[in-house]
């Protein structure tokens, strides 16, 4: 199920928040892990039995690791068979058929694939795991003894399909304790219905337009028209994920647990080392905590700080889909960073403001093309068609319509990425909380009828 | 102030998640949507079965949207916010000049058109005793792009049709519908809300053919015109929802010397005195008036002078641009077999022999010919 279908919205919602209030405190975790699981077999009736065997196998090690006795290398070693367990679930669901595809190529061996689906949310809840399994080895979170508590944690369905990921130590207070008021409830709503907003109104409709203009030949892409393209695919993607995001805040307020913020404005950044502290925060503050810093981070001179960064970088980009694309994504980053970090950052620092944000947001909307095409060629063509290398003219008829048909959408998708206060915090003056008031209403009455017409399906005797 | 909006935002939430959810369960179930014209999900049955393959999920959900409360007008509050941000098009559909919506036509995948020129050419050669002649209409949209909201995208259908043209075989006759309809094209030849020809057009058709076919087509002063709707907002309405447009008139051309003609519908096994069914007019289909809409096989018989027949028996392989032409031909033709090739599941060059046809026509409109692979099974 997803959170932008009516059937979330006025079936599964009210349903489980009826349940969950009117249930006394020692049943809510089990409620919510009970509800938890029909959202996922929504989706995924088989697969859940995968989530249960790694939420299992990471309860058990869990306990173990709490086990006083236990000599520090053994405690290591349970870790390290804890990852590789949760990191061999992951590898075989999503990225054997990419190995194998390659190796056949390279070698001309004639592996079958193993064509089997993704589960649902599977990169989400085995980095969720994983995060519980380290919190506990390292002595920042202590181990959880209640079963059903830990299988909130993972299954906990307003973050298990699209993240953020919540790392245990976040949350493993609210799980046994926590209290849940109007005023929480009602910046929960806010955000839920900002969320829905990005999604349905911005995201879904800017997306059409890079829809259309991605199934061009891009050989045969004017200038202006690859540029409004990507421009499209980055709004896209982030009103998209950033809305998934806000709907998942806002739903873990209504039900008690606050999250951490996953996006803060990230094209408002001015350089790529800003970006990434803006942009989904929770994975790269996962990398950070549980990749780079075990790694040395930058505390063993230049050499391994660049291999560590690298490492980092490719892991992302591989994170995000098995392919060479988002391999290639990762290292352009990393690289990109790497540069930064060098003398790029102090060049910048003498630079105006408005040339650091241009800088940025070109290198940004590079990236979307390596991160928007799966075939090598394609971006290399995209890009030729952004530099005009493809011999087409700068603009055409075609593109004044997409421009002023998108008009109004692209200005407010610009104004809806500035640094404004935000809006689920409401404020708390007379007329301001009014206005915020309406403004919810309106956001969420318009959404649900933009969700309503993407399920209007008439059939027509259009052909016949 | 602050609590109290808490207050409200929360009450105004929950409470409409659980009003719109309790008015989905208590209103009644509509079994068909007149809106979209369509029937609509029935409620979700739980197997195991279903469970297991997602079908009872999909069907759920379909159940939900499809029997959403005031699902119309939720749409048609999207389609004006779309206007109002300058959309030119909504769900596929333009919003043209001069109250006219249009359909997109972009370029048709041409090695599968290639396909389908050669499927007919196939059946001309392979039935040479049999006179075919093909009749390739533009929609409105490839008679007026001029009228397309400003630098809208658009592929030309005059180039397709030029394309079929050049490659169809001699065997055959190629009768172009921009040559026949163009003269026209200042007059109302095709509905503003619809993606049919009016009666008019097909008059013009008619006209056409009739010349092509050596006999002499009735002019328009020997009918009466009778307006039968002046309410008809047709396919293109229905899907794009758009407001503020003005309704089409539906036309019946009623020969002053009319001639009697029984319609026989085989797929229900019924016999009608008319080719129009009034029921369909105070439907949302309301070009359905014509011929009561699509059927696989249907023939016509009329009784003709002897002296005035110009041929006895015709077959007629089409779409629904088919539907206001045909009433045109029962004036030559005392006995006309219509079948849609979609559905009808038979052997075309099978029925021509039982039924001794030695005259084809093939009428079908640009976008439909080019989207459409049925036409394959023309020369099964």
């Amino acid at each position: 199920m997803v959170f932008s279908s009516l059937i979330f919205l006025f079936v599964f919602l009210p349903a489980v928040l009826l349940l969950y209030y009117c249930s006394p405190w020692r049943i809510k975790n089990l409620i919510l892990f009970l509800t938890s699981l029909v959202f996922y077999a929504w989706g995924e009736p088989v697969y859940i039995v995968i989530m249960l065997i790694s939420t299992v196998t990471d309860y058990s090690f869990g306990l173990l690791l709490s086990n006083p006795r236990l000599k520090p290398i053994q405690r290591k070693w349970i870790v390290v068979f804890s990852i590789i367990v949760n990191l061999a679930l992951l590898s075989y669901f999503k990225y054997a058929d990419f190995l194998i595809h390659n190796v056949n190529d390279l070698l001309g061996t004639d592996i079958p694939l193993t064509e089997l689906a993704l589960p649902i949310g599977i990169s989400f809840y085995t980095f969720q795991s994983m995060s519980y399994i380290i919190d506990i080895y390292r002595g920042t979170a202590k181990a959880q003894r209640n079963w059903i508590d830990f299988a909130t944690f993972v299954a906990l369905f307003p973050q298990l399909v699209a993240g953020p990921i919540v790392h245990y130590k976040t949350v493993s207070e609210q799980l046994r304790k926590r209290s849940i008021n109007i005023e929480m409830f009602a910046e929960g709503v806010r955000s839920f219905i900002i969320g829905l907003a990005k999604k349905v109104l911005l995201a879904n409709n800017i997306g059409l337009l890079w829809h259309a203009i991605s199934e061009t030949d891009s050989g045969s892409l004017p200038v202006l028209t690859a540029w409004l393209g990507i421009i499209a695919f980055a709004f896209q993607i982030y009103f998209d994920f950033s809305g998934y995001s806000d709907m998942a805040i806002g739903l873990g307020l209504m039900f008690g647990f606050r999250f951490n913020e996953n996006f803060n404005k990230p094209y408002t950044a001015q350089s790529i080392t800003d970006f990434w502290r803006r942009w989904h925060i929770s994975l790269s503050s996962w990398f950070r905590d549980y990749v780079y810093i075990p790694l040395g981070g930058n505390r063993r001179g230049l050499g391994k700080q660049l291999r560590n960064i690298l490492i980092v970088w490719l892991l992302t980009g591989i994170w995000h889909g098995a392919s060479w694309n988002f391999l290639l994504w990762g290292l352009y980053f990393g690289v990109i960073l790497i540069f930064e970090k060098w003398w790029v950052l102090k060049l910048l620092e003498r630079t105006p403001r408005w040339v650091r944000h241009i800088y940025a947001i070109l290198l940004i909307l590079i990236g979307w093309v390596l991160f928007a095409f799966e075939d090598l060629p394609l971006i290399s063509e995209y890009l030729q068609a952004m530099i005009g290398l493809t011999g087409q003219p700068f603009w055409d008829d075609n593109t004044l319509y997409f421009a002023y048909t998108n008009a109004i959408l692209l200005a407010v998708l610009v104004i809806a990425s500035m640094p404004w206060r935000k809006l689920s915090a409401a404020p708390a003056s007379g007329k301001g909380a009014i206005l915020n008031l309406i403004w919810c209403g309106l956001l969420f009455f318009l959404s649900v009828s933009y969700l309503v017409d993407a399920t209007f399906n008439p059939f027509l005797y259009f052909r016949f | 102030m602050k609590q109290k909006a808490d207050r409200l935002l929360v009450g105004g939430f929950v409470a409409a998640l659980f009003l719109i959810s309790l008015t989905f369960f208590l209103l009644p179930i509509t079994r068909f949507s007149e809106l979209e014209n369509r029937t609509l999900q029935a409620a979700p049955k739980f197997t195991w079965d279903n469970l297991i393959s997602k079908k009872f999920a999909e069907d759920a959900e379909s159940f939900v949207t499809d029997h959403f409360p005031y699902r119309g007008d939720w749409v048609w509050m999207k389609s004006s916010i779309e206007q109002l941000r300058l959309q030119q098009e909504n769900n596929g559909i333009y919003k043209g000049k001069d109250g006219y919506l249009f359909e997109k036509f972009a370029k048709p995948d041409y090695t599968k058109v290639q396909q389908y020129i050669e499927a007919i050419n196939l059946f001309a050669a392979s039935h040479p005793e049999v006179s075919t002649t093909f009749m390739l209409a533009p929609t409105s949209v490839g008679m007026y792009p001029d009228r397309l909201p400003w630098k809208a995208p658009f592929y030309s259908e005059e180039k397709v049709n030029n394309v079929i043209a050049d490659q169809l075989n001699n065997s055959l006759t190629f009768m172009n519908g921009f040559d026949f309809l163009r003269p026209h094209a200042t007059e109302s030849i095709y509905y503003r809300t619809d993606h049919h020809w009016t009666t008019l057009g097909a008059y013009y058709a008619y006209s056409a053919y009739a010349k092509q076919m050596g006999w002499q087509p009735l002019s328009l002063k020997e009918f009466q015109v009778a307006t039968v709707s002046d309410s008809f907002l047709g396919s293109f309405h229905t899907r794009s929802q758009f407001s503020g447009l003005t309704p089409d008139q539906i036309q019946a051309f009623l020969p002053t010397k009319p001639v009697h003609s029984e319609m026989y519908i085989a797929d229900t096994d019924k016999t009608l005195n008319t080719l129009y069914d009034d029921s369909f007019l105070r439907k949302k289909d309301q070009y359905s008036y014509f011929m009561g809409g699509v059927h696989a096989l249907t023939t016509i018989k009329s009784d003709l002078d002897p002296q005035s027949v110009d041929l006895d028996k015709l077959l007629i392989v089409k779409d629904s641009y088919a539907h206001s032409f045909i009433p045109f031909l029962t004036q030559h033709v005392s006995e006309i077999h219509v079948i849609d090739i979609r559905y009808y599941n038979g052997t075309i060059g099978d029925y021509m022999t039982a039924n001794g046809i030695r005259n084809v026509l093939l009428l079908f409109n640009t976008a439909t010919f080019v989207d459409n692979g049925e036409i394959l099974k023309i020369d099964n």
